[in-house]
């Protein structure tokens, strides 16, 4: 009886089960969560009262340093995102710039194919269902009770379906040959196993495109002779990938499919632009999504904290996921629990995919979008992997000064992580120097508003 | 009720404390390991869940990665190792040094396979060759002496105390 039950440990089977049920329903068994680690806490609370006096991390040149790269940082953001656009858009249109809360959804070439923006429906009544940035089609602006976002209501975030979506519309599109003669085609979202989100379903003249010796082409929308305009013209789509075989001698080659990769890698999306036409007037209603409220706090290093790992003592509840900040420097985000208490992972310890915004050291030069994950970090200096990063974009990664991304509700885009400069591991890595300080620390948790 | 008070109160605390000894200069050793097969051959079989609860609230302290995740990391070698109890009678320390070997080494692995899978990576992931080598020499003679401490002592096995005694 006792073998059985050594070999069938019913207990502990029970509590892995339970486990599993955890990581499914999250939202339910967080309370637990937070009450169990947040009592565990208290031990190391109380001990943190002998660590000393807390201290400013940064002085305030600094501060106004950061400030000033932060207000660069949006404007920069503004002209490049808005910018390319005006060609394709009516005119006197008003433009609204989203940020995006979170991608979702495996579509085409198995890419996340959806995001939610922090503006409600409500906010967004009256725009267009063509969402852009910087002169490239994004995606559509799904619509409240209607088709895959029937559920939703006019208080929810919004969210748009990019154009590898399942349910996405097929979009008319060409790209340009070296003689400029324009291949026509229409672009439908790929299958998830397809090697792009994009692929071509219909050739204008097939025997040209068979004949195709060029890859990366750029894709831009066509305007339609018949039928409803869906898509504006000239609007960037990506860049073609060919798939087929290679011409031996004077052989020419032949192209069996041609994918495109998108503009933007929808992982690395901060911002995108919703346009509503000029007549149309709304009233600004305020609302929790964008809400930058800040709580003060203190961060107590944690035993063994090298590694990375704070105490964060709040006057509020800490929400999952919330940035921790010290006077404009970015510490990383924090794991709330009882009693106003939260366990805070530094941006240098984390090993989460971050989306992530570089600002180019020269003048002038547009952010780039990153998303990318942190692989080492040595003392003050952390080694990114970078994944996704676009053709255009991926020859100006580089020096300058690295910002948090759009991260979700608590961790918006803009706040400063550290110097960044390209690492000789190649190119698809990036070494970041990031201030790193010890001792107790005032700080600011990022806890936004109470949804009303 | 007072050992079960011991257990949520000690352990948890126990890996800041080794955090800490690390930091003095002490050896990189993982105390999820030297839990884990605590539990799998020393500790009461009923007790168990219970056990298991103690030291995953403890490693969520210290690694990102949240309490359910560190359940099952810490709970599958566990259930893994709990029927060989009955194979190695006389617990001897060279089983133990090659079991705590497997786990520092499994227990990473079963860290970064969590992580992929419910997208909560972290940095107890990476699989460090010095932690494998000390887990192997530290955690047996740590292991025969935390069993006589409270509030392990207050959880080994009768039998499994019983066969490691009259050896």
């Amino acid at each position: 009886m006792a073998k059985k039950s050594a070999a069938f440990p019913v207990g502990l089977y029970a509590m892995l089960l339970f486990a599993l049920a955890w990581l499914t329903l999250p939202r339910v068994f967080a309370p637990v969560e937070r009450w169990l680690v947040g009592s565990a806490c208290l031990v190391p609370r109380v001990a943190a009262a002998c660590f000393g006096e807390p201290a400013l991390a940064v002085e305030r040149e600094s501060r106004a340093r950061i400030e000033e790269l932060s207000a660069q940082l949006d404007e920069r953001i503004r002209r490049r995102d808005f910018a390319g656009t005006a060609i394709s858009m009516p005119a006197g249109d008003a433009r609204i710039l989203c940020g995006v809360l979170s991608v979702s959804l495996r579509g085409g070439g198995g890419q996340p194919s959806e995001l939610l923006l922090d503006h409600t429906y409500a906010e967004l009544v009256g725009t267009r269902e063509v969402v852009t940035k910087a002169g490239a089609l994004v995606g559509f602006l799904l619509k409240p009770g209607v088709g895959r976002a029937r559920d939703d209501t006019y208080q929810d975030p919004a969210r748009v379906m990019l154009c590898n979506h399942p349910g996405a519309p097929r979009i008319y599109a060409a790209l340009e040959n070296r003689d400029g003669s324009l291949l026509r085609f229409v672009l439908e979202p790929a299958a998830t196993v397809d090697p792009a989100p994009l692929r071509v379903d219909l050739w204008d003249d097939p025997y040209r495109a068979a004949q195709l010796e060029e890859t990366q082409q750029r894709v831009f929308t066509q305007a339609l002779a018949f039928g409803e305009q869906r898509v504006p013209p000239g609007l960037f789509v990506g860049r073609t990938r060919r798939w087929g075989y290679e011409g031996e001698g004077e052989e020419a080659p032949l192209t069996i499919g041609m994918f495109v990769t998108p503009a933007f890698e929808a992982r690395a999306l901060s911002h995108v632009v919703v346009w509503r036409a000029g007549d149309v007037s709304v009233q600004e209603v305020p609302t929790p999504l964008r809400s930058s409220r800040r709580a003060a706090a203190t961060v107590y290093d944690l035993p063994g904290a090298s590694h990375g790992r704070h105490l964060l003592v709040c006057s509020e509840d800490v929400p999952d996921g919330a940035a921790v900040v010290q006077d404009g420097l970015f510490l990383g985000t924090a794991r709330g629990l009882c009693l106003g208490s939260g366990l805070v992972t530094s941006f240098m310890a984390s090993r989460q995919a971050w989306t992530l915004l570089l600002l180019p050291d020269a003048d002038a030069e547009a952010p780039i979008e990153l998303h990318a994950r942190v692989v080492r970090a040595e003392a003050g200096v952390a080694w990114l992997k970078l994944t996704g990063v676009p053709l255009e974009q991926m020859a100006r990664v580089g020096r300058g000064y690295l910002f948090t991304g759009s991260n979700g509700q608590f961790c918006p885009a803009g706040l400063w992580i550290g110097l960044a400069e390209t690492a000789a591991e190649g190119f698809q890595y990036l070494k970041v120097t990031v201030p790193m300080g010890t001792g107790p620390r005032m700080a600011e948790v990022l806890v936004g508003e109470a949804p009303q | 009720m007072r050992r079960w008070l011991l257990w949520f109160v000690i352990v948890p605390q126990g890996f800041l404390l080794l955090g800490l000894l690390q930091d003095l200069g002490l050896p990189t050793l993982d105390l999820a390991v030297l839990a884990s097969l605590y539990l799998a051959w020393f500790a009461e079989r009923a007790a168990l869940p219970f056990l298991l609860l103690g030291v995953a609230i403890g490693r969520t302290l210290v690694d990102e990665a949240s309490l359910p995740v560190h359940i099952l990391v810490l709970g599958i070698p566990v259930a893994l190792f709990l029927p060989l109890r009955t194979l190695f009678v006389a617990q001897r320390w060279l089983w133990q040094a090659v079991a705590a070997a497997i786990l520092a080494i499994a227990i990473p692995k079963l860290s970064g396979l969590c992580g992929r899978v419910f997208d909560q990576p972290s940095l107890s992931s990476v699989l460090n060759g010095w932690q494998v080598t000390w887990s192997a020499l530290l955690v047996p003679p740590l292991l025969s002496a935390l069993r006589f401490v409270p509030p392990f002592a207050a959880f080994t096995e009768p039998d499994g105390f019983t066969k490691v005694v009259s050896r």
